[in-house]
């Protein structure tokens, strides 16, 4: 008895000793993401074991995390408990980097082709002091949201290529009947707009709004949309208290500008925004990809970034909705042959970032004040501009 | 003589302080725990957050510098007044909210306490807001508020009832807005100031009462000058409660309207939230909790003067 007992411990000693050389040469890496349940079985099942069988030196830890991610990291941040790499909201990245949170990417190896395959309206959200914190994991933006139905009654065989040709047809078959639709005055709503019209919001550094955004072409994109908000063609729910663009968009408007989460049907289909003085414009939405100053495992966690940046990962993601970031992809079969993927692919070449800014909150903020005292105060518009920008100026500073 | 005095007072005194030893030991064996976890999770953070909220904080490197009132001068001469105007709001948000919860909650308790039979239900129904998650009936809010037609009481105000010439966004405008997050703290309140009147109608005697009915007195004056006289220090409990929950206002704000416009809704603790975390600036929201707790302080000590008596009895 005693004997089959030392050699039971012998063995369990045996195994364990072979566990410990098992792991020993694996580093485990944490990522955080907030992807949803669509997005989290690929990431799961497909992406993760693809990963890991071609490098069996490296296991991901992949945590999906759920309520505020944004105080999650900065609770992790403050505690020193953070994850090696992370999916994160891009317009935190700058606010990450400027704490000293994440590290700067540029000098590592291999991060100059990836900024290359990369899109670039996408990759800007990245940009703080000079330096690439991040790389975009994914993207999107708002394309046009278009009834088909109420798109007849104003003329028009699907969506129209101008914006001056529906504004004209709105004044004319459908007066004060508010045919275009945006829910608020905030920056994720209205920039579109804004750039639209041919607005400037700062110098291509984002260093600097005055002499931009209270520019003649800026103050005369604004005084654009009012006008088409006084001619009755152009609606923002929270200023005049009129439905969602969601309901409304079913039975009221002819078009409103959305991301590719909007549930397409037969009749509302997505479209290019159509053009103004020639050009269309949009915004861009989505996530980067970051690793964390903390990490102990930073160069496992940029061959795992790498990865989540092949066109093999991102078209898995592509098939639930995720739309990719790399050039390459944008003429790839899977993208040019679904009808919604290829418009709001198209649509990203015109799309711009916010201002990259650690000061983000702040800059949005005084942007949605501004276009409050203009929409709802009826303040003037380049004076309220011209105040605007000098106080962005401050905030760029910081 | 003194000698032998002398011997005797310290042999005493140690006598007295082994005494006391004993006393204490078994006694710190269930204090102890208590007093490791205050000084672990209520006096060490509050002095951090004294700390913190006198300096320049890098979270990711663990520094803190001494910037002496630059955080709160930075608060009180910000842009677009939001320290004034989130103060402003929670004292508005104490004087609208409190009279309505110490009325509505006394009213019912003092009915549901009169029933005979299905005092429980009544009870539970009224109670059943205070234990509803905030998120939740602040969505429900949001549903019932939205702007335009999609919102339950523009529907019910202007397309059923014809009240209101247009659709009203409610959570887009200043007073509008406060006024939502009004009812939804009073909504949310009244069924705790309710079970606090009920236990404290329940040590009110029944001979008072009967002796006042044999007297001829109606149910009006047996409320008026029996039920609220003693029910005055209860009511003292709910308003100090309330004045002080005031102050502590945050999920109905970040759920209804984050503030907005332009701040006209905040209040302190969701401004203290918006600095920490959407701007970084952990000494400045240290400096708003530290405000907070002076502001909290000088009120109570208020309330305490104004509504207490000598004997510690609210007046």
């Amino acid at each position: 008895m005693k004997k089959l007992f030392s050699l039971l411990l012998a063995l369990a000693m045996l195994i364990s000793l072979c566990a410990a050389a098992g792991a020993e040469g694996v580093t485990t890496i944490t990522f955080w993401h907030t992807y949803g349940d669509q997005e989290t079985p690929i990431l799961d099942e497909v992406l993760i074991p693809m990963f890991e069988a071609a490098n069996p030196d490296i296991k991901v830890d992949a945590v999906r995390q759920s309520g505020d991610f944004n105080q999650m990291v900065v609770t992790a941040l403050g505690t020193g408990v953070v994850p090696d790499i992370a999916r994160v909201d891009i317009t935190k990245t700058s606010a990450y980097a400027k704490l000293g949170g994440i590290i700067a990417m540029d000098e590592l190896d291999g991060f100059a082709a990836l900024k290359d395959a990369v899109l670039e309206g996408p990759l800007s959200t990245n940009v703080w002091n000079g330096h690439y914190y991040g790389l975009p994991l994914n993207t999107n933006c708002k394309a046009a949201v278009i009834n088909l139905e109420q798109m007849k009654a104003l003329g028009f065989d699907g969506a129209p290529a101008t914006m001056e040709e529906f504004i004209a047809a709105c004044k004319e078959k459908a007066p004060g009947e508010f045919k275009l639709n945006v829910s608020g005055v905030g920056d994720w709503d209205l920039y579109p707009y804004f750039w639209l019209f041919g607005g400037v919001l700062t110098d291509e550094g984002f260093t600097k709004a005055s002499g931009y955004l209270d520019s003649e072409a800026s103050v005369n994109a604004i005084k654009a949309i009012l006008q088409m908000h006084d001619d009755g063609v152009f609606t923002i729910r929270d200023v005049d208290g009129t439905p969602d663009a969601w309901d409304g968009i079913n039975s009221q408007y002819a078009m409103f500008f959305e991301g590719p989460w909007y549930p397409f049907s037969e009749g509302i289909v997505p479209a290019q925004i159509p053009t103004y003085n020639g050009i269309t414009a949009s915004v861009v939405g989505g996530e980067n990809i970051v690793i964390f100053e903390g990490s102990k495992n930073k160069e496992a966690a940029f061959r795992f970034l790498q990865f989540m940046l092949s066109e093999e990962a991102q078209l898995e993601l592509l098939k639930v909705g995720v739309i990719p970031t790399l050039k390459s992809l944008v003429e790839n079969e899977a993208v040019t042959a679904d009808p919604k993927w290829s418009v709001y692919m198209k649509q990203l070449e015109s799309a711009k970032s916010r201002i990259p800014t650690p000061q983000a909150s702040t800059v949005e903020q005084l942007w949605s004040d501004a276009m409050n005292m203009i929409f709802l105060e009826g303040a003037d518009v380049q004076e309220t501009l011209t105040n605007t920008a000098a106080e962005i100026d401050i905030e760029l500073a910081k | 003589m003194s000698v032998r005095t002398d011997a005797f007072l310290l042999r005493e005194r140690k006598a007295l302080r082994k005494k006391r030893l004993r006393n204490i030991r078994p006694a710190s064996f269930f204090v102890l725990p208590g007093l490791i976890l205050a000084c672990v999770f209520v006096l060490y953070p509050m002095f951090f957050n004294i700390r913190i909220s006198f300096s320049n904080y890098q979270i990711v490197q663990r520094n803190i510098i001494f910037t002496g009132l630059d955080n709160y001068i930075a608060l009180f001469t910000e842009r677009g007044d939001r320290l004034f105007l989130a103060m402003r709001n929670n004292f508005l948000y104490a004087v609208v909210t409190t009279p309505f919860i110490i009325l509505f909650g006394l009213l019912f308790a003092v009915m549901v306490n009169s029933l005979k039979r299905g005092g429980v239900f009544f009870r539970t129904c009224f109670y059943l807001p205070v234990i509803t998650s905030w998120v939740i009936v602040g969505n429900v809010f949001a549903y019932m508020f939205n702007a335009g037609q999609a919102g339950l009481m523009n529907y019910l105000l202007k397309d059923v009832l014809g009240l209101l010439p247009a659709y009203v966004p409610w959570l887009q405008r200043t007073w509008t807005a406060n006024l939502v997050i009004w009812l939804l703290g009073i909504w949310k309140n009244i069924g705790w100031s309710m079970i606090i009147y009920l236990a404290g109608l329940q040590g009110i005697s029944n001979d008072l009462y009967e002796a006042s009915s044999i007297e001829g007195a109606n149910k009006f004056q047996q409320f008026w000058k029996i039920t609220f006289p003693l029910l005055k220090s209860t009511t003292f409990y709910v308003l100090v409660n309330m004045v002080i929950g005031a102050f502590n206002v945050f999920i109905q704000v970040y759920m209804l309207t984050g503030g907005n416009p332009r701040g006209t809704t905040s209040v302190l603790q969701y401004l203290l939230y918006d600095k920490a975390f959407n701007l970084f600036e952990f000494g400045q929201g240290a400096a708003i909790g530290m405000i907070t707790a002076i502001l909290i302080l000088v009120t109570t000590v208020v309330l305490n003067k104004v509504f207490r008596t000598e004997g510690g009895k609210a007046e």
